[in-house]
């Protein structure tokens, strides 16, 4: 044994030495940890970005249409039943021929057919025309310019995904139209635009990748938080003040405490295939519709809620409700007078942060149905919104994600930027009402 | 152990406010208090003294059924106030509350105004009419605690932003203001400093005048100075029960005179 008593306090003796040093290990391996997870994060967020963000921009073409009248109204007199009855594909000849205007004045130099011309804009321009001239039938006569979509392939061609290699053996496009896509783009009827469509519009068929946006899904999304808020808010802080500050400390309710927690960990996915059980088929509530969505979504929320509603609950002194039952005010009285005031910050945070995650959750909306080619537009009342068929935006990620073609690939990523700065969004909201309203006592 | 030997004149005519006849208190198998009697005057201080864990606060506690809170605690026997059995089922302990005040140990104002604060117990037991009546109520009240000079021009000011002794100040205000009989302060000066702890005192002395007044002080010079009656607690036991002058001066049980003395507690 040595004797410490007499050495000196400036030669460091080798237990001080090993203990320093296995503390600087630990600095280390802290830092190691650190620096992993934000090297992580910044590859997930730059590869988000750069996959995701040519989804907001759109090749846009603008063409010259002349609307003639001798095919789009034979009688002449703009009656709107009579110009429903020429179908899109009464519009094809209308746009093959304002192409051949095209080659005709020289903007585009070509050899090829009109068709094959017409190939470079979206399937969806013939329908674009109609809707314009069915709102608005004085435009029969004129000619008048139309920003159509061009075609995924155009566009990828444009925001370099599709090269002259890669479409060797592609029937959808050819050299020759890219040729004039070129010529196009010189002649400056051809660019890419921010491309609000994909923002505000509905999902596309798997021939229009261009077309397709999460607009739709997003109401879908927004109709089941509303019913997750609506339902889950009430019976969670409900449900938690009975258990936190009324209910007798006893074997059944230790039960059910342990429960919730359970309950907490449970797989999406159980609830999705409850809520399928559940409430379609056996309460037979409609297919595919955001209320179902919602209420699976609200079962998943509510230990989320109730445990972080029953923290802030505990967190409020004890000494308040003294305080309260002191000046002779009623149990209840105290808690909805004091004690839930104080607590509400960390509730709202927590009911925002479980909103959070029931908006980025999939799996149970697999299973009952919301999930699928939507194109329908804005809903007209709360209830039809609550009950039609409606896709979620997570969901509108996972459908594209699996579609063949490469454009739709992309519009996936894009959509997760939009859900993330949703989700981003939820979160900041939070942290900003907890540090507004945190109270100190 | 009950003293009832020395009473002079002044004291004797006093009415007795509550009394209490072989009040035991378990907490779940606990017995932490252990038949207390006791007799407590109006307008009267009386302190509870004893060292820590003898069931003084726990007792005091007892008086306005705080205790009930607790889920473990039950309370045998009988404690009266003006006769009443307090631990009868009619009784609604909300109702006792606003008749028997607490202030507790800890300053604990309400993260509300100074003027909410005070103005609480009035309005839940509908004691105003208006406006100008609860704005009388609680002028009254902070005037009776001896803060309203500091406080008059920031009625709307967060009461937990006052200093500590300010703050058990505001709790005495918010604890008067329901108009109670009786007045229990558990250790109300322990987190104060010497200044605020004088302040409080001399409130205490004149809050006799209307109410009966039950502190449990761990500072025996306190006892002293503010009451006029002391019980000495030991074990759950009351030990010994009479004029504060008497136990401090003549204790009868070499308990008591141990711990004024200093040899246990």
């Amino acid at each position: 044994m040595t004797d410490t008593r007499h050495m000196s306090l400036l030669v460091r003796d080798t237990r001080t030495a090993r203990r320093n040093r296995a503390e600087t290990r630990f600095r280390i391996y802290g830092l190691a940890a650190i620096a992993i997870g934000l090297t992580m994060l910044v590859i997930l967020l730059v590869t988000i970005v750069g996959r995701g963000s040519g989804a907001f921009q759109q090749t846009y073409l603008s063409v010259p249409v002349t609307l003639i009248e001798a095919k789009l109204d034979k009688n002449g007199n703009r009656d709107p039943a009579d110009l429903k009855k020429v179908t899109t594909f009464g519009y094809g000849p209308l746009l093959r021929s304002a192409f051949e205007q095209m080659v005709d004045d020289g903007t585009i130099r070509t050899d090829l057919p009109a068709k094959k011309i017409a190939g470079i804009v979206s399937d969806g321009a013939e329908a674009q025309v109609r809707d314009a001239v069915l709102a608005d039938p004085s435009l029969i006569g004129q000619t008048v310019t139309f920003e159509f979509l061009a075609s995924g392939r155009v566009d990828g061609y444009l925001k370099g995904r599709v090269s002259r290699e890669s479409i060797a053996n592609d029937k959808n496009i050819s050299a020759e139209q890219l040729d004039i896509v070129d010529q196009l783009r010189t002649a400056g009827l051809l660019e890419k635009r921010f491309n609000l469509a994909f923002i505000t519009g509905a999902d596309a068929s798997d021939a229009r990748p261009e077309a397709a946006g999460m607009g739709v899904s997003m109401v879908g999304s927004l109709f089941m938080m509303l019913v997750v808020l609506v339902l889950a808010l009430p019976i969670g802080v409900a449900a938690s003040i009975y258990l936190e500050e009324f209910a007798p400390k006893n074997w059944i309710t230790d039960i059910i405490e342990v429960n919730i927690s359970n309950l907490a960990a449970v797989p999406s996915i159980v609830f999705g295939i409850l809520g399928l059980a559940v409430f379609i088929n056996y309460m037979h509530l409609p297919n595919s519709a955001p209320l179902v969505g919602g209420l699976v979504l609200t079962l998943m929320t509510l230990p989320t809620i109730i445990i972080s509603t029953r923290a802030s609950l505990k967190s409020v002194p004890p000494s308040i409700r003294d305080a309260a039952l002191g000046v002779g005010a009623s149990k209840m009285q105290s808690v909805f007078h004091h004690v839930l005031p104080l607590a509400a910050p960390g509730i709202l945070t927590g009911t925002i942060i479980g909103l959070a995650q029931a908006l980025g959750e999939t799996a149970p909306l697999l299973l009952i149905g919301m999930v699928g080619f939507i194109a329908s537009n804005g809903p007209d009342s709360l209830g039809e919104g609550l009950l039609s068929p409606n896709s979620a935006m997570p969901a509108q990620i996972y459908e594209w994600a699996k579609r063949a073609d490469p454009a739709f690939y992309e519009r996936a990523w894009g959509g997760i930027i939009i859900l993330l700065v949703f989700l981003i969004t939820m979160n900041a909201v939070a942290v900003l009402l907890r540090r507004r309203f945190e109270r100190r006592w | 152990m009950f003293d009832n030997t020395t009473k002079p004149e002044a004291l004797v005519s006093k009415t007795s406010k509550i009394s209490t006849r072989n009040v035991q208190v378990y907490y779940g198998e606990t017995h932490a208090i252990k038949d207390v009697n006791v007799e407590i005057e109006d307008k009267t201080v009386t302190a509870f003294i004893g060292p820590s864990g003898c069931g003084k606060s726990t007792f005091l506690r007892c008086i306005n059924r705080m205790n009930d809170t607790i889920e473990s605690c039950r309370v045998k026997g009988d404690i009266r106030i003006d006769g009443e059995d307090i631990y009868d089922p009619k009784v609604d302990p909300v109702q006792l509350r606003a008749k028997v005040g607490m202030v507790f140990q800890k300053p604990n104002p309400f993260p509300k105004s100074i003027y909410d604060n005070v103005a609480y117990g009035p309005r839940i037991h509908g004691l105003s009419r208006n406006k100008a009546e609860l704005d009388g109520i609680v002028e009254r009240a902070l005037r009776r605690a001896a803060i309203w000079n500091e406080v008059k021009d920031r009625l709307q000011a967060p009461g937990t932003g006052l200093s500590g002794g300010q703050q058990q100040r505001l709790c005495i205000a918010r604890a008067v203001a329901t108009e109670p009989e009786v007045l229990l302060m558990d250790e109300p000066c322990s987190a104060l400093d010497p200044i605020a702890t004088a302040q409080v005192e001399e409130l205490i002395d004149e809050l006799r005048q209307q109410y009966s007044v039950v502190i449990v002080t761990h500072s025996m010079q306190q006892a002293a100075r503010v009451s006029q009656r002391t019980a000495f607690f030991h074990l759950g036991h009351l030990v010994e029960f009479g004029d504060t002058d008497r136990i401090f001066t003549s204790p009868e049980d070499p308990r008591t005179e141990s711990y004024i003395t200093g040899r246990i507690g």
